[in-house]
């Protein structure tokens, strides 16, 4: 299995496991903030599903990472749990899409990252559905099945937030036009990705995968007269170059856990 | 199409069957007594019945006071979602403060079908109106507040709350029954996290310590103070079927043993059991401190309002989002 | 406020249960009212199947002389037949009859 992979593509495959633990650990965390306080009651509780389950799959994304790290010998081995993965690193070693570092301001905000995020991460995970790597198409094939309520929840408030003119649509738009910029960064190329294609891992390219986003969103956002994002006009540091706000957050999110590393919680 | 009323008999109104204090041919005073007699023999109560205004204005206060509090029991704990130092610990808390929240839906929804809207009694709420319990105007410190109130306030509550699963008022008897099952799962996490803090490292038993000292006055408030139950007008309706002491006595004699078997201490040097009478000891509980607290004194009450009132305008607009949306396509 | 109406949730907890009434939510319109019964009684893989129906649509009968009409109706019923006497004669006087069987 994994000692089939040559260590180029164990490096690429490693890659591309934290990016996408991380960005759903973040957006799950920073979503999971809504609940106690969202607009609504039933919101309340949806979001807060919506927000545990992109903690779940962070979890299990890490954990299979630390799997690829024990088998593959790697120094940290030991210490390689979910975890460790996600709490013991410092802000500047996460890798989470710049998207994402985005704290909401309302809710048409939240809405609005998590339509982008969402949709961006459907083509994602359908480029891995068939990937050689047993484990991860196990995983996703899982993931797919739980994200379709994620789908169907968001789309539901993109058209009930776009749908005529007031205050939910303009707060729509705003929100748009400050995320619409980082929008691109979940499909962002990564680096050495192409050893992930000629292995099978994954089935295409990053950039096939952004023109079909693009294309699944376009007809909806026409129909709802919203604006596109733009192009990526940078792709460097569109998962590395964090926000202060991602960094104080960070600080007191893992502030209990630092206060004891050797402890069990 | 004939309406098939019209081919009904023609037995008049006064003929026909009524269920007793449903009966509107029975004047006021027999309506009150026949519901009084049908609800003190136990009896069920649902929402489309004809009810005495005492009775439907003491269920719809006792079940608002639980909603509120439901709503506000959210607060203490939300911030920890951030801090939980483990994946598993940050999904736990944040389906216990989820499951607050659907407590809250549900019981508003109850209090809603009696006649007082939800948004009224949001309002009422974050106005200072109407109150909610004791231990949600206090602050959280620690992790280790995580667990106590995860662990012993959601017992002290589920104690009151099992009672409740034969209320009189059936729409709020049945709500009981999803919410204590949803309780005892909070119950179990609540008590792994202080397990795990006991049976932790120097530092983080004296954490758990500070945390259960501080609450524990708290706690002991918490069911209110001794009144006779020939004066309690919610045990006369069978709105709730214990009296506070019961209630108090029930969670020492289940929690107290189980709290020092975790070597832990409890600030209370008179609290032991009684082997001649059966019943638990203890220092009275500060009754002025519960006054004060419960009536938005409390260390936290004003900040916790402020905030939910903040909270509550800012998201009026996505309220005000909510018409019915044409079925489309998609 | 706005048009948020209640709907009832019934809920199958595994195949081949009966629907059961588990309680309502407040929704603007179908589609919401499905994800939010789904929150209330599905969140945690509880339920197999739920029916979600706007309470205005629920046709509701409570009439006594419907429900509870006066008259005997214990031939419809199980209890309506108590044989315990009668089998006992029977029996008794079968074995009477056949005392070597």
């Amino acid at each position: 299995m994994t000692g089939s992979l040559v260590p180029a593509t164990r490096d690429s495959l490693a890659l591309l496991l934290l990016a996408m633990a991380d960005d759903e650990f973040v957006i799950g965390w920073s979503d999971s903030e809504w609940t106690g306080i969202a607009p609504l009651l039933e919101e309340d509780v949806a979001m807060s599903s919506l927000a545990q389950d992109e903690l779940g799959h962070a979890k299990a994304l890490y954990e299979l990472l630390a799997e690829l790290e024990a088998e593959a010998g790697s120094a940290d081995a030991g210490s390689a749990d979910a975890d460790a993965i996600a709490y013991d690193r410092p802000p500047e070693g996460h890798y989470h899409a710049r998207l994402l570092d985005h704290a909401p301001t309302d809710w048409a905000a939240t809405m609005a990252r998590r339509f982008l995020y969402e949709t961006a991460d459907a083509v994602r995970l359908e480029a891995l559905a068939d990937s050689a790597w047993r484990p991860l198409a196990e995983l996703v094939a899982k993931l797919r099945r739980e994200e379709r309520y994620h789908l169907l929840h968001v789309s539901t408030w993109l058209e009930r937030l776009a749908f005529r003119d007031g205050e939910p649509r303009r707060r729509l738009l705003a929100a748009l036009d400050d995320l619409g910029p980082d929008a691109s960064t979940v499909l962002a190329p990564l680096p050495n990705e192409l050893a992930l294609e000629m292995a099978g891992i994954v089935a295409r390219p990053s950039r096939d995968l952004e023109a079909r986003w693009r294309a699944a969103i376009g007809p909806t956002f026409e129909r709802l007269r919203l604006p596109m994002p733009p192009p990526l006009a940078d792709a460097t540091g569109a998962r590395s170059d964090h926000s202060d706000a991602f960094r104080r957050l960070w600080a007191d999110a893992t502030s209990v856990r630092a206060s004891d590393p050797a402890a069990t919680w | 199409m004939t309406d098939p009323r019209a081919l009904e008999p023609v037995l008049p109104e006064s003929e026909r069957a009524a269920l007793r204090f449903n009966d509107p041919r029975l004047g006021e005073d027999a309506r009150y007594d026949a519901f009084v007699e049908h609800v003190r023999a136990g009896g069920k109560v649902e929402a489309t019945d004809w009810m005495p205004d005492e009775y439907r204005q003491s269920v719809l206060r006792f079940v608002e006071m639980h909603a509120n509090s439901e709503l506000m029991g959210v607060l203490p704990e939300r911030d920890w979602i951030l801090r939980a130092p483990t994946l598993r610990r940050k999904l736990a808390l944040t389906a216990k403060i989820q499951d607050e929240v659907g407590h809250a839906e549900l019981l508003y929804r109850v209090a809603e079908d009696l006649g007082k809207s939800r948004q009224a009694m949001i309002e009422d709420l974050l106005a200072g109106k109407t109150k909610f319990h004791n231990v949600f105007h206090y602050p959280t410190r620690t992790w280790a507040d995580v667990g106590v109130i995860a662990w012993l306030v959601d017992a002290a509550a589920i104690v009151a709350q099992q009672a409740l699963r034969d209320s009189s008022y059936a729409p709020y008897a049945r709500t009981m029954r999803k919410i204590c099952w949803e309780e005892s799962v909070h119950i179990m996490h609540g008590r792994d996290v202080m397990v795990t803090l006991a049976t932790g490292t120097r530092a983080q038993r004296e954490m758990l310590q500070e945390a259960l000292n501080r609450w524990w006055p708290p706690l002991m408030q918490m069911h209110g103070p001794r009144s006779p139950r020939e004066k309690d007008r919610d045990l006369f309706w069978r709105i709730k079927a214990k009296t506070s002491e019961e209630l108090r006595q029930e969670f020492l004699s289940i929690y107290v043993p189980r709290i020092w078997e975790l070597g832990l201490t409890l600030p209370d040097p008179q609290l032991g059991l009684d082997p001649a009478t059966g019943d638990w000891r203890y220092t009275e509980p500060d009754w002025d401190e519960l006054r004060t607290v419960v009536t938005g004194h409390g260390p936290a009450s004003q900040e916790r309002l402020g905030f939910r009132r903040l909270n509550w305008s800012e998201q009026a607009w996505v309220r005000g989002s909510l018409v019915a949306m044409p079925a489309t396509a998609a | 406020m706005t048009a948020l109406e209640p709907y009832e949730v019934f809920r199958q907890e595994k195949e081949g249960d009966a629907m059961r009434h588990g309680g309502n939510v407040m929704a603007p319109d179908p589609a919401l009212a499905l994800d939010y019964a789904r929150e209330l009684f599905g969140r945690r893989q509880e339920s197999v199947r739920l029916w979600v129906v706007r309470r205005a649509d629920i046709a509701v009968l409570e009439d006594p002389d419907l429900l509870q009409p006066p008259l005997d109706r214990s031939f419809k019923k199980p209890g309506g037949y108590v044989m315990r006497d009668k089998l006992a004669a029977a029996r008794e006087r079968a074995a009477t009859e056949r005392p070597n069987e």
